[in-house]
């Protein structure tokens, strides 16, 4: 009787634990929408890494993403091909076997020549746009912003003619973490060009926090750089910060459906830490709409 | 003799415009200069990637490392003894160090200051033709600062280490020359 019990539970547990319950989506998951993630300062090669890519993994079963955007930082220390498989390619196995593509911009711990690894999709370039559905994404060299850069941009963000403009870097523009702080020269330079061109949203990494910040002229502003390092408790309080997350892990989902950016931001552990619907700004040249 | 009046106007002319094309700006020369040795580290550098089978984006880490490496052992073979001051010689490297006090004067001047305290600052021992260390950190290069020197060829950048303004050749990863004590 009692070796019956015992051997009931056992049935019960490993029942229980082949039917995990469904991750709780935020996300609309319409039809022809612009579907992808976001990760940043992942490249750790440590076993946190590996649990925020196995959420990504579960959560991909029902928000099926395209594409991952990585905020730099993406390979920590050495770089050899052992280094490439566990702090890239074995944390998303899953993910890259189910053909989602990762799109990488450098950050400062990364060598430059990462651009041409075929795995992180830039095409041998520093810096680089592509465009999905009725979103344009431009992946920027933060480390180094030069007038070729600068003039790419400008040239590339006129011609974009994509509903959204979703600009992508390594180095805060704003956040209110304490360890580097936001990177105002860089700042001074690139936000005339995102406000001229009406850039949509700028995601950025390098502060090992989660932070969404009060649009700015108008732009949403992401930080993501803890999805391998965290620093904890890092962020000071600020009533520019709608939202920071600093005592674990992270990583996005973000869904665009028409005129909204979906989002959720999930933690390590499968806990969502922020979410909610941003709709599309007017274009710099239109003069009704919400709120640029 | 009106012939030869007309014809001395003329030579005089001739004499004050040439006269004047020959004035350089002592600033610009330099910049000249400069650009005349970056330039020539680029045709060497293009000469022995041609000797090696081109690279395209590829899956293979290995490759891309074994590239990387190539490069830089036959470069520094064609530059050996290189040092520091090849191409900042002296004289460049005191216009540079005037552009740089430029660029973080005035109202930009915190703007960069800031920049580089929260750009994860390094220390490396500096070395002409070595490579940049593997596993360490490329400080970030402030926009301002970048915006006020000579524009390089592509793959080659300025970095800052400390407080010296670097050239870095990013496809071999090698030091090809630095400015020590170059920021403020």
């Amino acid at each position: 009787m009692r070796r019956f019990t015992f051997l009931s539970v056992l049935a019960i547990l490993v029942v229980a634990r082949g039917q995990a319950p469904a991750p709780e989506l935020k996300l609309p998951v319409a039809a022809n929408s612009v579907r992808f993630a976001v990760i940043g300062d992942s490249g750790t090669g440590d076993r946190a890494q590996y649990e925020v890519g196995e959420q990504m993994a579960r959560y991909h079963a029902s928000f099926p993403f395209d594409f991952v955007l990585m905020m730099g930082d993406n390979i920590y220390g050495s770089e050899t091909p052992a280094d490439m498989k566990r702090k890239f390619e074995d944390p998303y196995k899953p993910l890259l076997d189910a053909g989602v593509k990762f799109y990488a911009c450098l950050g400062n711990h990364d060598n430059p020549n990462q651009r041409l690894y075929k795995p992180f999709n830039m095409g041998g370039q520093r810096f680089y746009s592509f465009k999905k559905g009725n979103v344009s994404f431009f992946a920027l060299d933060s480390n180094y912003m030069d007038p070729a850069e600068l003039e790419w941009l400008t040239t590339q963000l006129s011609q974009s003619g994509s509903a959204w403009n979703i600009c992508y870097f390594h180095h805060p523009l704003y956040t209110h973490a304490r360890f580097h702080g936001a990177d105002v020269d860089l700042r001074t330079r690139i936000e005339p060009i995102f406000e001229k061109a009406g850039v949509n949203v700028v995601l950025t990494g390098h502060q090992h926090v989660y932070e969404r910040i009060k649009p700015q002229n108008g732009i949403y502003y992401f930080v993501l750089g803890n999805s391998g390092e965290l620093r904890f408790h890092d962020l000071r309080p600020s009533p520019d910060t709608i939202k920071g997350f600093d005592t674990d892990r992270t990583f996005m989902l973000v869904e665009i459906a028409g005129d909204t950016f979906n989002f959720q931001t999930i933690s390590r552990t499968g806990q969502t830490v922020d979410s909610g619907a941003l709709p599309r700004q007017p274009k710099p040249n239109q003069t009704n709409g919400p709120i640029r | 003799m009106k012939l030869t009046f007309t014809g001395t106007a003329v030579l005089f002319l001739i004499v004050m415009i040439s006269g004047r094309a020959q004035k350089v700006n002592p600033d610009a020369r330099l910049v000249e200069e400069f650009e005349a040795r970056i330039n020539d580290y680029v045709k060497l550098r293009k000469q022995v990637e041609g000797t090696l089978p081109a690279l395209k984006p590829t899956g293979s880490q290995g490759a891309i490392k074994h590239h990387e490496h190539e490069l830089a052992e036959r470069v520094r073979k064609e530059r050996h003894g290189a040092t520091q001051g090849n191409i900042f010689t002296p004289d460049v490297a005191a216009e540079f160090r005037r552009l740089i006090g430029l660029a973080m004067q005035g109202k930009d001047a915190s703007h960069v200051h800031q920049s580089l305290q929260h750009a994860e600052p390094v220390r490396v021992r500096l070395v002409v033709n070595e490579p940049y260390p593997s596993g360490v950190p490329l400080q970030s290069t402030p926009p301002t600062l970048l915006m006020n020197l000579p524009r390089l060829p592509p793959d080659i950048d300025y970095r800052v280490v400390g407080n010296n303004l670097v050239l870095r050749d990013a496809k071999s990863n090698l030091i090809v020359d630095f400015i020590p004590n170059a920021i403020p």
